[in-house]
């Protein structure tokens, strides 16, 4: 994060693009997307402890339920689930879209959290980790997860689960390559891909779509 | 899903059964807690400032308008933050022994000066949210006289290299003395003048991050003085000891909380800069501070496994009979030898004539420390290319040399057991290396060549002491308290399970209470493959105890509970024990563009009996899979002129993700030798040790050429075959 107040000589460019992102086109998103609020639950930051930096208020679902939330043009979807509706489930492990740990799922397609910036999350369906068991019941990939060791140390987990429900509402019965090849931007250093793969294969198989 | 064969043993009670995690749920939820879920009240945010530069002087730092900064609480840089990090520097591999750290000449310090690396740590705020902090960092003004950095271990140590410390560049050990690690057996001389040929080979080896998921962080929260560290480590008991004695204050002082950690392979062990860094602004600034690494940050200030050069002599007779084996090393250590920098490997043969020297060596590239198995993947690629080389040269099948070779139980030095030749030969069959290695290396005709390979290993598995206790009440609920962490090979499950198995209770009638130090007890921390052998083993004897106390006097009734503790210290009666491995790999190569495809990878390992078959299959698939990582992808590369480093990142380090993953076949041969819970081994470290030396052989085995340097990157197999 304090990555460019050094003498860095990154030379990726997606690091870089998503920089001229946060410095630049905050501005303009945070314009766009001013809009009134109407009793629904609020976010605030303490008073005495409160950044001064500009804020836009954005209205967005999360899990079913509808927040309104009032963000800085520099913050990240990643932060604004985790620092201001305290849903630390989704992990921040790159902060700049190398590993996967924060993919949620946004209007309905897996994203990176850490490279969408808040304001462009005005009025977007978002579903996080916590928001795919119902009614205390896992879903059929968090239950195959559960069973086959999905997870080892269990922070690119939620990703993973993420990216494989998105592909699972795509296509019921993915084989394994297909799931290699959707889950290819979620890296696991433990290394447990097999076992992921085959956890992803089993739900596919057991829930037929149902996922 | 794919299951490992076990052989040898019936499945216990509990033990030996597939078992869920029992935190799985909490896993897949999102409600496990990890060190930087946690948020306290008034909780500021912390960031580093790091090194620009490879190796530089500080003559002033001006932090006057950072503080001057709405939102900042504390700034803190070398001039007013002096504080010892004892597990950073100079150990020569005794990190845990306070003499060490006390008597070093090399003391390393929260930040430094002058900084000996990019991304050694100049300062550090911590203020109302992480984006002021962030900013606040890039008003800090620092006035650097740059100086002469080295960054190769063999240039460090030419005459007139730059000094990376005023001693020289040959890192001394923990007596202060600056020599080289030497192992002496036998006569080497003697050995080569037996020997009908001689052989010499070059092998080098690149730095290999362990790169886990979860960046570095630290949340600290000082009440009075007592300190609370939410911070991911691989052992809270070593965290709290360390941090303590940084900090002048006594173990009972800190507390350290870890119920969720993601991954450290050895990198997350003792306790880290960023405790102590938390703690010192959480103190200065009189709020909670929670200090997170960027990915960069961890990649920089962290570490990583040693860099190597390895020159190795071996002679034999021509009917294969290995006759001396000579080795000399060099360890990229960085500035700091916060490890032991050892190459191990030779030792698994059994020639008589054994030299080896390793000289552990100060760079200006980021600190070298502890990787899953610190000192075995590169050295067993080093003397298991050179014995396969040997193999190949002599007319003689290489599996068929190393059970002529390798090291067996002797007289002298009796083992626990020893199944090497049942795991090699197992390996061999399933494998169906006859048919699939090529008597001629490279003989494939055509671009796409396929080859296989093949090593071998044994890894201590030696027992040790550590702690637990074992609680049941009148409703016939039992709590078991152990140190553990839980860094993602399934320890909770596994003290669960053999604390059932010895109660005679299901899992589920088992609380197991973990990561806490003002809860649990000593654990010897999850580094060395040691917990499930140590604090397995400390539960077992809880257990035992508390059955006694339970035939004694009966089940507790009303409010009474029965309480039984263990710190056992278990010998293994003068015998060595060790747990064993073999590794084969099939491999198509494309020589026209350089790149690897594994067509067939069979492993077989003799970790004792396995307590839960789903978390061991995974030890193993998972460090396998590492292995291959730093065989063919992964190196951190400097630009030679600046300095800097290129592959700080996942990208840039190539690591593998799921489209590069094979298929890893596993089997277990279970064996109860009577020693460590119900005989179990170590597994977790296991995997690694082989994967680097099969691919490699497996390569040269298909293009005809010996590849002498890793990563085995396509330029260097376009190069090979040039």
């Amino acid at each position: 994060m304090g990555d460019k107040n050094k003498a860095d000589t990154s030379l990726n460019p997606k690091q870089r693009s998503r920089r001229e992102f946060l410095e630049n086109a905050g501005t303009t998103a945070a314009l766009a997307s001013a809009v009134p609020v109407l009793g629904i639950s609020t976010a605030q930051a303490q008073s005495d402890t409160e950044s001064t930096a500009a804020k836009t208020r954005i209205q967005l679902t999360v899990n079913g339920s509808r927040h309104s939330v009032d963000v800085e043009d520099r913050w990240t979807l990643v932060e604004v689930l985790r620092d201001q509706l305290d849903l630390t489930g989704t992990k921040i492990g790159c902060d700049r879209s190398e590993c996967g740990a924060c993919t949620v799922i946004m209007n309905g397609k897996p994203v990176y959290s850490c490279s969408q910036l808040a304001v462009w999350a005005d009025g977007a369906q978002v579903t996080t980790v916590e928001g795919l068991a119902s009614g205390g019941q896992l879903s059929a990939v968090q239950q195959a997860f559960v069973e086959n060791n999905g997870p080892q140390c269990g922070f690119c987990t939620p990703g993973q689960l993420m990216t494989a429900t998105a592909l699972l509402s795509n296509n019921a019965t993915p084989n394994a390559d297909e799931v290699k090849q959707a889950l290819v931007g979620n890296l696991c250093r433990c290394s447990n891909y097999n076992a992921i793969v085959e956890a992803v294969v089993m739900a596919g198989e057991r829930s037929g779509g149902a996922a | 899903m794919s299951e490992a064969i076990h052989i040898g043993l019936d499945p216990l009670n509990t033990i030996g059964n597939a078992t869920a995690r029992v935190d799985a749920v909490e896993r897949v939820t999102g409600e496990a807690k990890y060190s930087r879920d946690f948020k306290l009240p008034g909780m500021l945010y912390a960031q580093i400032l790091r090194s620009p530069h490879p190796h530089a002087r500080i003559r002033a730092i001006d932090t006057s308008a950072a503080e001057a900064l709405p939102g900042v609480r504390a700034v803190i840089t070398g001039d007013n933050a002096s504080v010892v990090w004892g597990a950073g520097s100079v150990s020569g591999g005794r990190q845990y022994n306070d003499p060490t750290k006390d008597a070093t000449l090399h003391r390393r310090y929260i930040f430094n000066n002058p900084l000996r690396f990019v991304g050694d740590s100049v300062a550090a705020v911590a203020a109302i949210d992480r984006h002021t902090a962030e900013q606040a960092l890039a008003l800090i003004k620092v006035d650097y006289e740059e100086l002469p950095f080295v960054l190769e271990p063999e240039a460090a140590l030419e005459p007139g290299a730059p000094q990376v410390w005023p001693d020289g560049n040959l890192c001394p050990d923990f007596r202060n003395n600056f020599e080289p690690m030497v192992s002496n057996l036998g006569d080497v001389e003697a050995g080569f003048a037996e020997a009908d040929q001689i052989f010499e080979e070059r092998y080098e080896t690149s730095f290999i991050h362990n790169a886990q998921m979860e960046p570095r962080a630290a949340l600290a929260h000082w009440e009075a003085d007592k300190l609370t560290l939410y911070s991911p480590t691989q052992g809270i008991s070593n965290c709290r000891h360390d941090t303590a004695r940084d900090l002048g204050l006594q173990d009972h002082q800190v507390r350290i909380i870890c119920n969720y950690m993601g991954g450290g392979f050895g990198n997350k062990n003792q306790n880290q800069d960023a405790d102590l860094v938390a703690a010192t602004l959480s103190k200065q600034a009189g709020a909670p501070v929670m200090l997170e690494f960027s990915r960069r940050d961890d990649w920089l200030g962290v570490h990583g496994r040693w860099p190597t050069v390895q020159y190795y002599k071996i002679g034999a007779k021509n009917d294969g009979t290995v006759t001396a084996i000579q080795m000399r090393g060099y360890s990229g250590m960085g500035p700091y030898r916060k490890n032991s920098g050892g190459i191990s490997g030779m030792d698994v043969y059994a020639c008589p004539n054994r030299l080896r020297s390793i000289s552990p060596v100060y760079t200006n590239r980021t600190t070298s420390g502890n990787f899953r198995a610190p000192s075995e993947p590169h050295g067993f690629y080093g003397v298991e290319s050179m014995m396969d080389e040997v193999a190949y040269k002599l007319g003689v099948d290489p599996v068929e040399f190393t059970l002529k070779n390798m090291r067996r139980p002797t007289d002298d030095q009796p083992f626990t057991n020893y199944s090497l030749d049942e795991v090699i030969t197992r390996g061999a069959e399933q494998f169906d290396w006859a048919s699939r290695r090529k008597t001629t290396p490279g003989s494939d005709e055509g671009p796409i060549k396929r080859g296989s390979g093949f090593s071998f290993m044994m890894f201590r598995a030696g027992v040790g002491t550590s702690s637990a206790i074992v609680r049941v009440d009148a409703q016939r609920q039992y709590t078991l308290f152990v140190g553990v962490t839980d860094i993602g090979p399934g320890a909770k499950t596994t003290m669960g399970m053999i604390a059932a198995e010895e109660l005679g209770v299901p899992l589920d009638q088992v609380e197991v209470v973990a990561g806490d130090t003002d809860r649990c007890p000593y654990s010897v921390g999850e580094s060395g493959s040691r917990t499930t052998i140590q604090t397995g083993y400390a539960v077992m004897q809880a257990a035992k105890d508390l059955n006694q106390q339970i035939a004694d006097s009966g089940m507790p009734t009303g409010s009474d509970v029965l309480i039984a503790s263990a710190t056992p210290n278990p010998s293994t009666d003068g015998k060595t024990r060790q747990c064993f491995g073999a590794h084969f790999v099939e491999v198509e190569v494309d020589t026209r563009i350089g790149t690897t495809r594994i067509v067939k990878y069979t492993t077989v390992h003799e970790s004792g009996r396995i307590i839960n078959p789903t978390t061991a299959r995974d030890q193993i698939r998972g460090a396998t899979l590492q292995g291959i990582g730093q065989a063919l992808h992964e190196d951190l590369l400097y630009d030679p002129a600046s300095g800097q480093p290129l592959t700080t990142g996942y990208y840039r380090a190539r690591h593998l993700t799921h489209l590069d993953i094979p298929e890893i076949d596993v089997t277990f041969i279970e064996v109860d030798d009577g020693y460590g819970p119900f005989g179990a081994k170590t597994a977790g470290e296991a995997g690694i040790i082989l994967a680097p030396a099969a691919l490699a052989n497996a390569i040269s085995n298909a293009i005809g050429v010996r590849m002498t340097s890793l990563p085995i990157s396509r330029d260097k197999i376009l190069e090979a075959m040039a």
